[in-house]
C-alpha cells in the first residue's frame, strides 16, 4: 500500500500579481520502505513537491495523502503533528540551530513532541552514535564539518522515529567524499530500518542510491523508472551499479566507518 | 507544561548567544526600572520617615482637638483658631484617659518693683497649660527645661507661673518673685514665678508642623490652666487640646464620640487622630511618588520599545531557524512561547539589575536626604515592590515581545525555510 499518494496535485503561488503554477496535476505514489529520488531542473517543482510530501504545505488542487490522511482536510495544527511525528527533514544547508549543541539539535523535535527529558537525552545520544558522532554530542554546529553537520541533521530527522525521511539535496553542499557516507546512511535507513526515503536532488550520484527515480518537468512527472535502468546508457553514470554496491557496503559498515570519515571531513573543513 | 523548562532553556541560549545586543537591550530596560524602583523606594521611605516622626510626637493612642475651621479657608499662616472647650467634661468622657489643653490670652502683666521702685509692665502673651502637657504629653511641647533653682508647676497648683527666659529678663523677675496678671474685667492675680525656662532649651531644634507653635518660647508666660480659668473664666479661647485614650480603646472611635459630644455642647471643634494624619501624609507622599514614578515610567516605555526592536531584529534574523523549528514539529504556540519567554527574560534580567541598582540608589539618596534634613531617613525595602517590579519587568518584556513573537509564530513554514 502506498504510504504517500498524490493524485492530480496542483499548487499555485501568487507572486505579486502573477500566479505561478508550480505543480500541474502531479501523480505520485511512494511505498513504504522505498527510496525515491526526485530529479528535475530548477523550477520544475521539486521543492514544492517536497513541501507537500513533508506536510509543510497543502496542495491547491488534487489529492495528497500521507498514510491515508488527506492533507487538505487537515488543520494547521494537525499538519504540524503529522510532520512532527511522521516526517523527518534533511536539508541541503543542514539548517541546524547554531546556538544549540549537536545533542540539543537532535533533541529539538522531541522537545516539541513533549518527550520526557531522560528518554530524549538517551535517544539523542543513541542517534548521534548511530550516525557516527558519538564523540561530538556537545559540539556546536560551527565546530563541526559539513559532513558532520549533515549527519547531525539526519540524526535530528530520526528523532521522533518518523516513517518518512525527506532529504532535499542532502549532499548539495558537500563534496563527493563527504557526501558518499551521507548517502550510504540514508540508504541504510531504508534497507535496515525500513524508512521511506525521498531524495530531492540534482546529483545523479545521489539519485543512484534510489530504488526509483522520478523526473519532474514543469510541475509534472516527466519520467519515472528504476534507478539503474533509467540511468543506463548515460556515460557519466556508467559505473552506477558498482557505485550503488559500494554505497550499500559503506552504509552497512557505517558505524565503524563513521568516526573515521568524520575525522577526514574535519581536516577538510568543508563549508556549510 | 514540561515544555516550559525547555523553552526557557532555548530562549536563554538564544539570549546568551547574542550577548552584546541582549545586554544593550537589558540596559535599556534596567535604566527605567532603576529609576522607578529608586523613586518608589524613596517615596516609601519618605512616607515612613514622616509617619515615624509624627507617631513619635503623637503616639498612636492620642488625638488632637482643633478648631473646626483649623483646616478651612479661614485658617491662615500660623494663627490658630480658638474654640470653647470644657476640659473637665472632656476628661469624663468614655475612653478618655487624660486630656490637656492650651489656651492663650494677651494680658496686662506687671513685674515686681526694682530698687528704684519702677515696674516693668506691658501686654504680653499668657498661655494656660494643663499640667498634663508637661507630664503626659511632653512630646508635643518638648521637654520644658527650667533654669537651676526653678521648677515647673505641678498638677493642682494654682497662681504660679513659668516664664520664658526673655520675658523674665524684661520683667526683671527671678524665681520666687511675683508678677501681676490682669484678667478679664478687673480680675487680676498675683502669681509666683516658680521657674524660668532655660535659654538653651528655648532655642534648639525647631519643631516641624503643629509642634512648632506650641513649643517652648522665650516670650511667653505659662500659667496653669486653672489659673487661666480664674482670670478669664471658662475656656473659650482654647486653640489646641490633646486627648489620650484608655489602653485598648479604638482611638478613631473615641475621637469620633468625643467630637460628637463636644459639638453637642457647642464646641466648634474637630478631632485629628494619628490615622487621619498618616492618611493625609500617605495621600500626599504617594501622589508625589506616583507622579515621579510615572515620569520614570516613560523611560520604561522606551526600554520596552527597545525590547520590541531587538525582538523584531531577532525574528527577522532567525526566520530560517523558525522555519526549521516548525518543520521539525513546533506548533505556532511553541514558537510564540519561545520568543515571548526570550523577550520576557530580557525584561526580567533588566528588572533584577534595575531593582538592585534602584534600591542602591534609593539607599544613597536616603542617606543624603537624611543628612541634609537632619533626620533618620527610613530605608524601605518593600518585598511587594520588588515582587511587582520583577513580575512587571517580565511582563514588560513579554508584552514588548508579543508583536514580534506573533509575527514569528505566523511565519509560513515554507517561506521561512526559504528565507536566506
Amino acid at each position: 500500500m502506498a504510504l504517500l499518494e498524490l493524485r492530480g496535485v496542483t499548487k499555485d503561488y501568487e507572486l505579486g500579481k502573477t500566479v505561478v503554477r508550480a505543480l500541474r496535476g502531479l501523480d505520485l505514489e511512494v511505498r513504504k520502505g522505498e527510496i525515491v529520488a526526485i530529479m528535475g531542473p530548477s523550477g520544475s517543482g521539486k521543492s514544492t513537491l517536497m513541501h507537500i510530501l513533508g506536510a509543510l504545505d497543502t496542495p491547491t488542487g488534487g489529492e495528497a495523502t500521507i498514510d491515508g490522511q488527506d492533507l487538505q482536510r487537515l488543520k494547521e495544527r494537525q499538519l504540524v503533528t503529522l510532520r512532527g511525528k511522521r516526517v523527518g527533514f534533511v536539508f541541503q544547508t543542514f539548517n541546524l540551530i547554531q546556538t544549540l549543541s549537536a545533542q540539543r539539535n537532535v533533541e529539538l523535535p522531541m522537545i516539541f513532541q513533549g518527550t520526557p527529558k531522560r528518554a530524549r537525552h538517551r535517544r539523542a545520544r543513541d542517534l548521534l552514535e548511530k550516525v557516527g558522532l558519538g564523540d561530538r554530542v556537545r559540539h556546536k554546529p560551527n565546530e563541526l564539518s559539513g559532513g558532520e553537520r549533515q549527519r547531525v541533521a539526519i540524526a535530528r530527522a530520526l528523532a521522533n522515529d518518523p516513517e518518512i525521511i525527506l532529504a532535499d539535496e542532502p549532499t548539495g553542499n558537500l563534496d563527493t567524499e563527504t557526501g558518499e557516507p551521507i548517502l550510504a546512511l540514508l540508504r541504510e535507513l531504508s534497507r535496515r530500518d525500513g524508512k521511506t526515503v525521498i531524495l530531492v536532488t540534482h546529483d545523479p550520484d545521489a539519485a543512484a542510491i534510489a530504488d526509483r527515480i522520478v523526473r519532474l518537468r514543469d510541475g509534472c512527472v516527466s519520467a519515472e523508472g528504476r534507478a539503474v535502468s533509467e540511468e543506463v546508457g548515460t556515460s557519466s553514470l556508467g559505473d552506477d551499479p558498482e557505485r550503488r554496491r559500494e554505497g550499500g557496503a559503506a552504509g552497512a559498515a557505517s558505524p565503524g566507518d563513521g568516526p573515521e570519515g568524520g575525522a577526514a571531513e574535519n581536516k577538510e573543513g568543508s563549508d556549510g | 507544561m514540561g515544555k516550559l523548562g525547555d523553552f526557557l532553556q532555548l530562549a536563554g541560549q538564544s539570549i546568551a548567544h547574542r550577548k552584546l545586543r541582549s545586554w544593550l537591550t537589558v540596559i535599556g530596560v534596567f535604566i527605567g526600572i532603576t529609576a522607578v524602583v529608586a523613586l518608589i523606594s524613596i517615596g516609601l521611605g519618605l512616607d515612613q520617615t514622616i509617619k515615624d516622626q509624627v507617631s513619635k510626637v503623637f503616639g498612636v493612642d492620642t488625638f488632637m482637638i482643633l478648631s473646626e475651621d483649623a483646616f478651612g479657608a479661614q485658617s491662615r499662616g500660623g494663627d490658630m483658631n480658638e474654640f470653647a472647650l470644657d476640659l473637665d467634661y472632656l476628661k469624663t468622657l468614655d475612653g478618655v484617659k487624660t486630656a490637656a489643653a492650651i489656651r492663650e490670652e494677651t494680658a496686662f502683666v506687671r513685674g515686681p518693683a526694682d530698687e528704684s521702685g519702677t515696674y516693668q509692665q506691658g501686654f504680653l502673651p499668657v498661655m494656660g497649660l494643663s499640667p498634663e502637657l508637661t507630664s503626659e504629653f511632653t512630646s508635643f511641647i518638648g521637654e520644658l527645661e527650667v533654669q537651676p533653682g526653678g521648677r515647673l508647676f505641678e498638677p493642682g497648683e494654682q497662681n504660679v507661673a513659668v516664664l520664658g527666659h526673655d520675658i523674665a529678663e524684661r520683667l526683671g523677675v527671678s524665681v520666687g518673685g511675683q508678677i501681676l496678671i490682669g484678667g478679664a474685667t478687673d480680675s487680676e492675680l498675683t502669681v509666683s514665678v516658680v521657674g524660668i525656662l532655660s535659654q538653651a532649651e528655648a532655642q534648639p531644634e525647631r519643631r516641624v508642623g503643629f509642634g512648632a507653635s506650641i513649643g517652648p518660647s522665650p516670650d511667653e508666660i505659662y500659667v496653669p490652666f486653672e489659673t487661666m480659668t480664674e482670670l478669664w473664666g471658662s475656656a473659650d479661647d482654647v486653640f489646641f487640646a490633646l486627648v489620650r485614650t484608655k489602653e485598648g480603646a479604638d482611638v478613631d472611635e473615641v475621637a469620633a464620640r468625643v467630637e460628637e459630644a463636644l459639638k453637642a455642647r457647642g464646641s466648634k471643634i474637630t478631632t485629628v487622630t494619628y490615622s487621619d494624619i498618616s492618611e493625609a501624609i500617605g495621600t500626599m507622599t504617594s501622589t508625589v511618588s506616583a507622579f515621579l514614578a510615572g515620569i520614570a515610567g516613560i523611560s520604561l516605555l522606551v526600554g520596552g520599545v527597545g525590547v520590541m526592536n531587538t525582538m523584531f531584529t531577532s525574528v527577522l534574523e532567525r526566520t530560517k531557524e523558525i522555519g526549521v523549528m516548525k518543520a521539525v514539529g513546533a506548533k505556532n504556540s511553541h514558537v510564540m512561547s519561545i520568543f515571548l519567554i526570550e523577550s520576557g527574560l530580557m525584561g526580567l534580567v533588566g528588572g533584577i539589575v534595575g531593582t538592585v541598582l534602584g534600591l542602591g540608589l534609593s539607599a544613597l539618596a536616603s542617606s543624603f536626604i537624611g543628612r541634609f534634613f537632619g533626620v533618620d531617613m527610613v530605608m524601605v525595602i518593600s518585598p511587594l515592590v520588588i515582587l511587582y517590579t520583577l513580575a512587571g519587568s517580565f511582563a514588560l518584556g513579554a508584552v514588548a515581545g508579543l508583536w514580534p513573537a506573533r509575527r514569528a509564530a505566523k511565519l509560513p513554514v515554507v517561506d521561512a525555510l526559504r528565507y536566506e
